[in-house]
């Protein structure tokens, strides 16, 4: 269950890893999601190794089909991740889009 | 010593008659009947279940059990996502280990389609790690990575996966238990709907119902008395981080190839001496993962090897691999797949595996996996 306590804990360590550059190390395009990811379907989903060789998971936004490779440079932006909850709590986390 | 005396299970597939407990009812009846073991000849119980508690709100299943067979015995409930029934099984191993004397009851069991995909979806990702499931991944997106990178690293495409599953669902064909029964081929896998890119319908297993059951036993009075007996020569356990991106290699499962050393060793035999293999094919690039972490092909050749066809029944090959039809035709209820895949291995080695028997197998080997490979288990049985 996604509370909104859990959703606050979690984005403290979100504004660490924001405006961040890597490349994709891994990728894929979800078509079947679980709950709470239906509306964005399909959308890709990346592993970045940062520059700091950090690796952090997020979907690719503002991309063209392209962009979908291993080695592309992409930089960390903040995003809404999922449905609200019940509650009406907007979940915000980290996505990628590509860089030029 | 410990062996396996008796294997039932029930049908897979969507079963909408049948409750988690109505299928684990049968599989207890079915597996007590073949051995005629007694209830209260049974020292242990061992239930491999992952989803009874997230999904249908049924927790403490081991006094569900208590009920269902009257007795008052130790009942222990193993979880390891995909790999509970393995490692029920190993737990029960370990328990035989050290008591003499004893008959255990090992049960597997998963009751999936009463809910909608996306539940079921959801609830299999409490397998992965928090920041996965806050990305979106699903299980088949954390496998897709696994083959896109491997396609790319040893280039290949997706019609080399596609063999996996024309392999598997024949077999499925000689299996009456198998959830689908049908024969595929390899364009019908390549035009089959994206469930995650490259990962498609026919390159995954199924949400399915299910239960299956084994007797284990380290009793000699009892054992002289059973008509089929396999022995068990090794039951091994690893583990790893729950998170893909922790791990070094992308293009193999640690996992496996930690605990098939572990097993081979124990079991003192060659992998060459391996007859039948009931491999965990959760997606098709799992299995030919597993065909080399377990060491069967090197790493990087499975692409190829699997078009070679040699896995198949009835071509003729040393080692034939998920002639229950795998976790892709069989169907992947998730705490009884690991059963079954033992299971599976005790029918061919004591003749009793019908319209798909190997002939003179004498060792077989069972690989389960939990997750994207934090756990995987490998049982090594002999005839």
């Amino acid at each position: 269950m996604i509370s909104p306590v859990k959703i606050w804990r979690r984005q403290k360590d979100i504004r660490k890893i924001l405006g961040k550059k890597g490349k994709i190390f891994l990728w894929t395009k979800i078509f079947t999601p679980g709950t709470g990811f239906k509306k964005y379907a399909p959308y890709p989903v990346v592993l970045v190794e940062l520059e700091n060789n950090e690796k952090v998971y997020g979907q690719l936004v503002d991309h063209e089909e392209k962009d979908l490779k291993i080695g592309k440079k992409l930089i960390s932006v903040l995003r809404k991740v999922r449905t609200a909850s019940v509650d009406g709590v907007i979940a915000y986390g980290i996505k990628f889009r590509p860089l030029k | 010593m410990n062996y396996i005396t008796g294997y039932y299970t029930t049908k897979f597939g969507e079963l909408w008659d049948k409750s988690l407990f109505d299928l684990v009812e049968e599989a207890i009846n079915g597996v007590l009947k073949s051995t005629n073991l007694e209830r209260k000849k049974i020292d242990a119980v061992f239930f491999g279940n992952m989803l009874a508690g997230v999904l249908g709100n049924n927790l403490h299943s081991t006094s569900k059990l208590s009920e269902i067979l009257d007795v008052n015995i130790p009942v222990f409930r193993t979880e390891a996502a995909c790999a509970s029934g393995g490692t029920a099984f190993n737990l029960a191993k370990t328990y035989l280990d050290a008591n003499s004397n004893k008959n255990v009851l090992v049960i597997g069991a998963e009751k999936m389609t009463d809910y909608s995909p996306e539940e079921v979806i959801t609830a299999l990702s409490a397998a992965a790690s928090g920041e996965e499931q806050e990305a979106g991944l699903t299980f088949s997106g954390l496998y897709a990575m696994m083959a896109n990178f491997y396609l790319e690293k040893y280039h290949y495409t997706e019609k080399n996966l596609a063999y996996v599953s024309v392999k598997n669902h024949y077999h499925g064909t000689l299996n009456d238990k198998a959830h689908f029964r049908r024969k595929i081929s390899i364009d019908d896998v390549l035009e089959s709907a994206y469930v995650s890119y490259p990962l498609k319908v026919l390159d995954s297993s199924p949400i399915s119902d299910g239960a299956s059951a084994i007797i284990m036993s380290n009793n000699l009075n009892f054992i002289k008395k059973q008509d089929y007996s396999a022995s068990v020569l090794a039951s091994e356990i690893a583990t790893d981080t729950i998170s893909l991106k922790s791990r070094k290699n992308i293009d193999e499962i640690l996992a496996t190839k930690i605990v098939s050393d572990k097993a081979f060793k124990m079991a003192k035999i060659k992998r060459s001496d391996i007859n039948v293999a009931e491999l965990h094919d959760c997606f098709s690039i799992a299995e030919i993962l597993a065909m080399e972490d377990l060491g069967f092909w090197k790493k990087g050749e499975g692409g190829q090897k699997i078009m070679e066809e040699s896995t198949t029944y009835g071509n003729g090959g040393n080692l034939i691999v998920n002639t229950s039809g795998g976790l892709k035709a069989s169907g992947h209820p998730v705490g009884a797949t690991g059963i079954k895949q033992i299971g599976e291995i005790f029918l061919q080695l004591t003749g009793q595996a019908n319209n798909r028997q190997v002939k003179n197998a004498k060792y077989g080997l069972a690989h389960n996996v939990g997750g994207s490979g934090g756990t995987a288990v490998v049982t090594i049985l002999s005839s």
